[in-house]
């Protein structure tokens, strides 16, 4: 066991942890945050992604031990963050979830998006969601909720550059 | 057998005026109810459940997949925490093997213990049991397991399984088939051979897809505790049909059914992946009442892609003959089925080859039909039914099939599927295997289908070379979605767990809310939502004032759970019952309690009344007198009071048939076999919808596991059995590049048969897309000359396609018959 | 999925970082961003004993340009995200920028670092067959002290490279492009983010002298070929350079890598390899 320092939902927290703990795990089993759910622990499906120092990032992947440090922020701790709101009203509007189970790592992607690519198009919102894997939706209430959140952020998702089909390819 | 109330009877009563504003009603696209805590990170899945002294649970596993084992070693100094099989039959009672029989004549059951015993069958196969404090220390013990297996030929090709089996995989059989049977209809003997010789056209294939992955986001997984006080076991698990896990679950472990309690919480998509009584469900249960502490087992998503069950594996030889204009004749097919190891509880292998056999016409009529199908052993995991079951095979072969008849015969495939299909006029229609369709216009479908995908822009299209050298193709499939069929379909179809009728229990609490109790199991399906519609269709309650319990066998009717399409049919058609005695016992207290006659009451958006307008009170108002304030009521009034239990079953219970045309333009990349969809159209008919948005939202997300069927997901074997994808970089989901947002056009003919006229759909989406695609692929393909035959169309097999048309051959039809198009 | 059980101390200088991977008692790597490792950890396909934080290394965060020759000095622990998003100095005509984008999903990158990428050496992988491209050169600090390493050689085959097991990886020299140098990037997804099935680049620099061709997704380390400097001068054009890249040659040279056996994989890289020279002359 090794004592870390960090910061979670902006608490400060000092646990023991083992090395080989994963910060979902540390964060679900350790902390009682549940809201992070794994849906296959090496990196791919996105279930699990939440905030590293402001960034999205895979807690999976990432062992709590090399978060000393570090502020994380999970699902549970968007209370006051008025794009995540508008999210969530979003999301329940273009009923862009069905089993819930993808949700928290999909909305912190899509905050993500909505915030590092304001006004993008659809096909690159679909490029940048590629990591979050939904098997319940679809994805096109998912689009729809972010498309929306642009819009009512003055920063409306433009035209396709790269086709001019109803949906393009984000192939090279 | 005839529901209370017959469909559309409701205007029959005074509640009809109690029709509330379209907003909250059947028809609404209400927002969820269960969103706002899945929004917020808070629904309750397995594995977030904790238990004070709660254990976790790694199971050791086969690495191969068949043999025979000699000795299992448990790791010195940890013999207390692994357990093997002779531990669990050593108890009292010993604890049995899954055994699933089937009423179809000549079925073989198989044994499947709950960790192997004597033999192994199928990589991944659970032999040891281990439990520790964590996870991670329980998964170092299971990795220390040695278990000594004598390797036996691995069965891997479902083909070999059945003509040259290198093994048998269950030997007590000779043979590894589960079941064969045969399904015949119009013309036999001399006859269909004298239309097969006069036949204008006729079209071989043989036809493969490839075994699957259901891949919810959320796997299987079970935490469980012994209740002393009640004498109970407590299980919490991610299924389908709890009701049907209990019963699995009671015998095999030999304790009787009210001793289990089986809860199933949020669940995070099932798609038939859960609709099964586990093997590791059982050794928990046993394991929590050996060592008297609760434990718990998550399913991490290896287990899932190497150990747990897959879906989907057909191949089909088979034979369509048609008319000059391409009007289907007949159909003539042998189908195999890879049923992998095992029959599973409770579908059994023979559910998906039962269903090949008696659905491939679709919607078409014809004058003759044979199918001979197989349901083989192999040493890979079993098959579940997953979302479409067999559909999605079925509507593969017989589509790509119409295509390829209307390819031979020079006609544009659509005009092939227009002289073939069954027209509105003559509905209700029995067809050749004697599927009763209740309703609907399939050519009106798909002539909407050609006009929103614009064939003749397509066509223009494709004449044109495209600057990037890609081809252009568009096609487009129909089906038929046999839904909330009943007793009668599945007792033919032989699985041992036939459903009958369905029950909810509606109690209004004392503040004039309702709960409704059903025994089916939402995992995303949104019942919170609609099932409150339906109340409030009947009641004029709020929905937010209605509140459903379900997945818990301690506090629901039983019920054969949430599959097969069948929850708003008929837990939608229990509440309704529900709701209509409910509307009767409130309309009773009310004439008591104004003193007046029953037929003065009536009851109009939450509140009852009388018709001369004296009296009036809220629900609320209502229960509280009923409830708090009984010295208010005379004598006389029911005292059954604000509970009751409303029964469904159709009257007809053939079940409902949706049904959609999918058309689908692509563009495929000559230079690395890579398929990009350029349009996507779906003309639906769900009958009476209940919530659109909800509607709408199962046809995206089944849409989007159909684009995975067509082009992306297969779980692939070595020839020694050994699964090769066992991560979700090689089992490859479809993400939101990858899906297109199709295009969806609503039809809407009631059924006659169900409450409001809805019908299932819950599975349509995911049944059409690999039809669709691989017609259109087809279409693109057509000038080399080549043509794909297998699902997945990956890259890979595009490319090979191309490669063994420049041969001069068609891929995988070696015998293409004469009359084909070049 | 849960990961064996290894040790984990977090250095904060290269010489703190050297001095932990000497231990030879015990099997010792370095940890950057986890996003290779990670996976492999949980999947229990790698059992390190002892894992040395590198991430937090403040040097090896650093990008600049070196004032003497003008390279650009990659730290090992940039995440591929910064380069994505340009916060550090191009030299190379966005091509970083753009390999970054396209590699892994923006939660990945956020964590994956140059670095780590180059030593976990997955063929599939972007920096392994870029730097190659761009003739970097890979800088690594063991006890022994500071060295180079060729990119075009630091592979030496599938998930293994020129690094001595006890070497760290500190930086990567990448070179500047000439003003009118031309490049072309492209690879082979089965879904953006995943792994390549063929990736082909190409660098036509005639200022410099260079003309290179890369197919990546090979078997082991890129295919690499390389026009002589004589012959690259002497073209008049950029498309007299990639004349030379003919169907015959690339084909001959994806039979050399062992690739050819596959039909659909030999097809792939040829392809990739075209499309990379068209973008590059477009
Ligand atoms: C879902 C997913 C998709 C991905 N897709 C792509 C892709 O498309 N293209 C792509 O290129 N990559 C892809 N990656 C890999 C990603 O880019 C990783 O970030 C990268 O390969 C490893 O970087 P890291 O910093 O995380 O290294 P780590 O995982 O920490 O380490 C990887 C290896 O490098 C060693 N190492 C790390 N740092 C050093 C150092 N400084 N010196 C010596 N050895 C060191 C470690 O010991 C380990 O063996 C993907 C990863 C995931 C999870
Ligand atoms: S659980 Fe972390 S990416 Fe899937
Ligand atoms: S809502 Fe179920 S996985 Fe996305």
């Amino acid at each position: 066991m090794t004592t870390i320092r960090l910061t979670v939902n902006g608490r400060a927290i000092e646990a023991d942890v083992q090395p080989r703990t994963h910060l979902a795990d540390f964060l679900r089993e350790q902390q009682l945050l549940t809201g992070t759910n794994l849906g296959c622990e090496h990196g791919v499906c996105g279930a699990c992604t939440l905030e590293i120092d402001g960034a999205p990032a895979r807690s999976c992947i990432t062992y709590a031990i090399d978060c000393d440090g570090a502020s994380v922020r999970t699902i549970e701790g968007f209370g006051g963050d008025a794009p995540m709101a508008a999210l969530r009203a979003a999301f329940s509007a273009e009923h862009a979830l069905q089993c819930g189970y993808c949700t928290p790592g999909m909305l912190v992607t899509a905050r993500d998006i909505v915030i590092r690519l304001p006004g993008v198009p659809e096909d690159r919102i679909r490029k940048e969601l590629s990591g979050n894997l939904c098997r319940c939706t679809g994805y096109a209430g998912i689009v729809r909720a972010i498309r929306a959140v642009m819009a009512q952020s003055g920063t409306p998702s433009g035209p396709s550059l790269a086709s001019t089909e109803p949906f393009a390819s984000t192939a090279p | 057998m005839t529901p209370i109330l017959p469909a559309y009877s409701l205007m029959d009563h005074d509640i009809a005026r109690a029709r509330p504003l379209p907003t909250t009603g059947v028809g609404a696209s209400l927002q969820r109810k269960e969103d706002r805590r899945f929004l917020a990170g808070e629904g309750e899945f397995v594995g977030n459940i904790k238990l004070p002294g709660m254990l976790h649970v790694a199971f050791a596993r086969s690495a191969v997949a068949h043999g025979r084992i000699l000795a299992v070693h448990k790791p010195a100094g940890f013999e207390d925490a692994v357990f093997t099989m002779a531990d669990l039959e050593a108890g009292s009672p010993p604890v049995g093997p899954i055994r699933v029989l089937s009423s179809l004549p000549g079925f073989k059951p198989s044994s499947q213990w709950p960790l192997a015993r004597d033999k192994v069958r199928q990589v991944g196969e659970p032999i040891a049991m281990c439990v520790a404090a964590s996870r991670a220390e329980a998964e170092d013990i299971a990795d220390a397991v040695v278990a000594d297996i004598e390797d036996l030929p691995a069965v891997v090709d479902m083909l070999e399984a059945r003509d040259a089996p290198p093994a048998l995989v269950h030997e007590e059989w000779g043979d590894n088939i589960f079941l064969e049977t045969l399904v015949e209809g119009g013309l036999k003997g001399d006859a269909f051979e004298a239309l097969k010789r006069g036949a204008a056209v006729k079209v071989h294939r043989r036809l493969r897809t490839a075994r699957q992955s259901m891949a919810p986001m959320e796997g299987r997984g079970v935490v469980c505790s012994w209740n002393t006080r009640l004498d109970q076991l407590e299980m919490h698990t991610a299924a389908q049909m709890p009701h049907i896990n209990r019963a699995g679950l009671s015998e095999t472990l030999g304790i009787d059914q009210a001793s289990i309690r089986v809860i199933a919480p949020d669940v995070g998509g099932g798609f038939g992946y859960k609709g099964i009584l586990l093997p590791e469900e059982i050794c928990l249960a046993w394991l929590t009442r050996h060592i008297g502490r609760p434990v718990k087992w998550i399913e991490d998503r290896r287990e899932q892609l190497i150990a747990n069950t897959n879906c989907r594996e057909h191949h089909y030889d088979i034979t369509v003959y048609a008319d000059a204009r391409g009007r289907l004749l007949a159909i003539d097919c042998d189908s195999v089925i890879d049923s992998g190891a095992y029959s599973s509880y409770p579908f059994s292998a023979c559910l998906e080859a039962a269903q090949v056999g008696s659905i491939l016409p679709g919607p078409y009529k014809m004058e003759a039909f044979r199918c001979r199908t197989w349901s083989v052993s192999t040493n890979k995991p079993p098959i579940l039914p997953y979302r479409g079951v067999a559909r999605a095979g079925v509507c593969f072969a017989i589509e790509t099939m119409v295509d390829a008849a209307a390819r031979a015969a020079g006609v544009e495939p659509h005009e092939a599927r227009l002289a073939s299909l069954i027209e509105a006029d003559e509905m209700p229609y029995d067809n050749i295997t004697r599927k009763h369709f209740d309703s609907g216009d399939y050519p009106e479908a798909i002539r909407r289908a050609m006009q929103a995908i614009d064939l003749p822009r397509w066509r223009a299209r494709q004449g044109a070379a495209e600057p990037d050298g890609r081809l252009i193709g568009v096609g487009h499939a129909v089906f038929c979605e046999q839904a909330a069929h009943g007793t009668s379909v599945y007792y033919g179809w032989g699985i041992p767990m036939v459903p009958g009728h369905e029950q909810c229990g509606a109690r209004m609490t004392p503040d004039g809310r309702l709960e409704l109790r059903i025994g089916a199991q939402s995992h995303g399906q949104s019942l919170e939502t609609t099932l409150a519609q339906v109340a409030n269709e009947i009641l004029g309650i709020d929905p937010d004032h209605v509140r459903l319990v379900h997945g818990d066998t301690g506090m629901t009717p039983y019920s054969t759970g949430t599959w097969g399409s069948r929850s708003m049919v008929m837990s939608g058609g229990a509440v309704a019952e529900a709701c209509a005695l409910m509307v009767e016992r409130v309309r009773d207290i009310a004439a008591h309690l104004f003193q007046v006659p029953l037929d003065q009451v009536m009851l109009a958006q939450g509140r009852v009344s009388d018709r001369a307008g004296g009296h009036s009170l809220t629900l609320a108002e209502l229960a509280h007198v009923w409830y708090r304030q009984p010295q208010r009521l005379p004598p006389g009034v029911n005292p059954a009071g604000l509970e009751v239990i409303g029964g469904y079953k159709a009257r007809v219970d053939t079940g409902t048939f949706s049904y959609a045309c999918h058309a689908v333009a692509v563009a495929v990349d000559p230079g690395t076999g890579a398929v990009e969809l350029l349009d996507y159209v779906i003309v639906e008919d769900a009958g009476t919808l209940v919530n659109p948005m909800v509607v709408d939202g199962q046809i995206y997300g089944g849409t989007a596991q159909g684009i995975g069927t067509a082009l992306f997901e297969e779980m692939r074997y070595d020839s020694q059995g050994q699964p090769l994808a066992s991560t979700l970089a090689d089992y490859m989901l479809p993400g939101a590049t990858e899906v297109p947002a199709p295009r969806i056009i609503h039809m809407e003919t009631p059924s006659p048969y169900t409450t409001f006229g809805q019908k299932g759909m819950g599975e349509g989406g995911a049944i059409a897309p690999g039809a669709a695609i691989a017609n259109a692929v087809n279409d693109a393909l057509r000038p080399l000359g080549a043509e794909l035959t297998e699902l997945p169309m990956s890259p890979r097999r595009v490319m090979a396609a191309i490669a063994a048309s420049r041969a001069g051959g068609v891929i995988g039809s070696p015998h293409a018959a004469k009359g084909q198009a070049a | 999925m849960k990961a064996p059980v290894f040790d984990f101390t977090r250095a904060l200088s290269v010489a703190d970082a050297v001095a932990l991977l000497a231990d030879t008692a015990r099997f010792t790597k370095p940890l950057a961003g986890g996003q290779s490792l990670g996976p492999m950890l949980n999947l229990r396909v790698a059992f390190p004993e002892h894992l040395i934080g590198v991430r937090q290394i403040e040097s090896l965060r650093q990008a600049f340009i070196d004032p003497a020759n003008g390279d650009l000095v990659l730290g090992a622990a940039v995440p591929h995200a910064q380069i994505e998003d340009g916060l550090i100095p191009d030299v190379t005509q966005g091509l970083l920028a753009h390999v970054a984008a396209n590699i892994a999903y923006r939660a990945v990158r956020n964590r994956g670092t140059v670095g780590g990428s180059l030593a976990h050496a997955d063929p599939a992988a972007d920096w392994v067959n870029t730097m190659p491209l761009l003739g970097a050169r890979m800088v690594a600090v063991g006890l022994a002290g500071e060295r180079e390493i060729d990119a075009r050689t630091f592979m030496t085959g599938p998930f293994t490279t020129a690094l001595d097991e006890h070497e760290l990886l500190v930086a990567v020299r990448v070179p500047a492009l000439g003003k009118n140098a031309r490049w072309g990037y492209v690879k082979f997804c089965r879904k953006p983010g995943e792994f390549a099935e063929a990736v082909g680049g190409v660098l036509i620099d005639r200022a410099r002298g260079i003309g290179r061709l890369v197919m990546g997704a090979t078997d082991g380390a890129p295919i690499v070929l390389e026009e002589s400097a004589e012959r690259v001068r002497a073209a008049s054009s950029d498309s007299a350079v990639a004349a030379h890249w003919t169907d015959a040659r690339l084909s001959a040279a994806i039979d050399a890598a062992g690739i050819g056996h596959d039909p659909y994989s030999a097809q792939l890289h040829l392809t990739m390899a075209r499309r990379a020279i068209a973008v590059a002359l477009a």
